[in-house]
């Protein structure tokens, strides 16, 4: 029953992840940086909806896409503005940037929202799934739904349609996609904004769950081990690095952390991280590179 | 037409890869620039359309003009968009994760409109080897059906001047002779092309002018004829050596090292 328990909201929380990974993985794919301001990101997306939402008291459909936009547009902005002007040169540089990016961002989040954590209850309709003993509450029934849902939207978007298709083209090589006449460097803005809809939607799911706060960016940091682990540039690695993460966490926290590791459940989707490596250095469902020295 | 003046460009800076290039592709015709390994070559056709930036080159003398406007200062999807000027990509630039005919449409994305569907049928009716292979993946075709699908995604940007970048690389000779075939065929259907070769023979056989590239100066221009019985593109091209057979012994290296002009 406690295994249940625990596996169950392991995978609701490993939904929210998964899309967390989806946002970086996209990112990678197209400009090979690694953003590092993921949870920065991930917090202003909470707060755009929080302002649309409890500020305005705007209904919650209308608010969850207005504010999914607006962060749409804060990383169209941080594209144009720090990672265009390095289009050409390394990758590694513009990882970098988004390294500084997080400092920023997280210092002028304190500045402007401060340090208090600000409550975060959607008011859903409860959702609450109760079978025997299991009882999962709303706010992770929604977080999973809306995970799967946003998941579903973004590959519908990537496989469907014929955006999709020139960001997976542009995504596997700029200079051929610009001598077919392919705007590469529009393309790259697209995939940044649809990236933070990512992780900001992540962001309200998971502030769902709790409070929301200029901390809430450390859960950014759970993405790194759900990218490594699925492979940094598969989507379907970063939905099985997601419920790998959230499982992982939940049963810790469950049979070990009662042990007295208290915290213990912090370390170890990094210790899986490590074990996996050793097998398999891209990931489970990286693409393996053949390089010819 | 297309011609170019004048024209020099660096990379990064400082190094100095054309030297003053002059050189006109007049429409309808299949132009070749021959050369050897950087020779410019390459450099010239990225100038053309608007790649140099993505390479960090720069043109710091020199004008390019395509129907007699200035493409010099313009990006490369502009050029395609609104001169139609489709450059292929040495080493058979396809999305290798794509399948042939997504490779196809993803190709025609800068025009976008009904009529794509109806294109592809119309590029591999002109190469149907691709129409078995529809929905298989680009990275698994061979080189040369690679080969095709890349000139067969320049014709979905529907040019009126296609640039093509040693389409022969490392492919087998009855290839070579296919798919050079399919470019006379091209070119007499009124596509101008421009031909960038290391294979002198197969080139200058569907070419009318040629130009001869050598450390980024042109060394040698002139109808695709006079150019097959010059003796220096002879010996240095084609192959055949001066005069009478020479023994390999006899070939000196330092021969090679020719001052034109």
């Amino acid at each position: 029953m406690d295994f249940l328990q625990s596996l169950g909201s392991g995978i609701l929380s490993g939904l929210a992840y998964g899309l967390l990974g989806l946002g970086l993985v996209l990112i990678f794919r197209a400009s090979e940086a690694f953003n590092f301001a993921v949870g920065e990101f991930l917090v202003i997306g909470g707060f755009l909806f929080y302002i649309l939402y409890f500020g305005w008291h705007l209904p919650f459909l209308i608010a969850l896409p207005i504010g999914l936009g607006a962060a749409a547009v804060f990383g169209a902005i941080v594209e144009r503005l720090t990672i265009k002007p390095l289009m050409g040169r390394p990758a590694l540089s513009m990882t970098i940037v988004t390294l500084g990016l997080s400092n920023i961002l997280a210092g002028g989040l304190q500045a402007t929202a401060g340090s208090n954590p600000y409550s975060f209850s959607l008011g859903l309709p409860d959702l609450t799934v109760e079978v025997g003993l299991l009882i999962y509450p709303s706010p992770q029934v929604w977080a999973g739904l809306l995970s799967i849902i946003f998941f579903c939207l973004i590959l519908l978007f990537l496989y469907r349609t014929r955006w999709g298709l020139v960001i997976q083209a542009t995504s596997e090589s700029q200079p051929k996609a610009l001598c077919f006449g392919i705007n590469a460097q529009f393309v790259l803005l697209l995939v940044w904004a649809i990236a933070t809809v990512c992780i900001g939607a992540a962001g309200i799911v998971i502030a769902n769950l709790g409070a929301l706060s200029y901390q809430t960016s450390l859960v950014g940091l759970r993405a790194i081990p759900v990218v490594l682990i699925g492979g940094l540039d598969s989507i379907p690695g970063a939905l099985v690095g997601g419920l790998i993460v959230g499982v992982v966490e939940a049963l810790t926290g469950a049979y070990v952390e009662p042990l007295g590791l208290i915290g213990f459940k912090e370390v170890v989707p990094y210790l899986v991280l490590l074990v996996t490596l050793f097998i398999r250095p891209y990931g489970l469902f990286g693409t393996v590179r053949i390089e010819r020295v | 037409m297309l011609r170019v003046e004048n024209l020099r460009v660096v990379y990064q800076e400082v190094i100095s890869v054309l030297h003053g290039v002059s050189l006109k592709v007049p429409d309808r015709e299949v132009t070749v620039l021959l050369g050897a390994n950087g020779a410019g070559k390459t450099t010239m056709l990225r100038t053309i359309c608007g790649l140099l930036p993505v390479y960090e080159g720069k043109i710091i003398e020199g004008n390019v003009f395509l129907d007699e406007k200035l493409l010099n200062r313009l990006d490369s999807s502009t050029i395609v968009k609104k001169f139609r000027a489709t450059y292929v990509m040495e080493d058979r630039p396809v999305f290798w994760y794509l399948t042939v005919e997504q490779n196809l449409k993803v190709a025609a994305f800068s025009r976008w409109n009904k009529e794509v569907a109806a294109d592809v049928e119309k590029v591999i009716t002109v190469f149907p080897v691709l129409g078995s292979l529809r929905e298989t993946k680009a990275g698994y075709l061979s080189g040369g059906e690679q080969q095709m699908l890349a000139i067969g995604m320049a014709l979905m940007t529907r040019p009126k001047i296609l640039l093509l970048d040693e389409p022969s690389l490392g492919l087998a000779p009855l290839i070579v002779r296919e798919l050079f075939s399919i470019i006379r065929n091209l070119n007499q259907e009124g596509l101008t092309i421009f031909l960038v070769e290391q294979n002198a023979h197969a080139a200058l056989s569907v070419a009318h002018t040629g130009y001869v590239i050598e450390n980024g100066r042109i060394v040698l221009d002139g109808p695709s004829q006079e150019l097959i019985k010059n003796k220096d593109v002879r010996e240095f091209y084609l192959g055949a050596a001066r005069g009478e057979q020479q023994r390999f012994r006899e070939a000196k290296r330092y021969k090679r090292r020719k001052r034109w002009l």
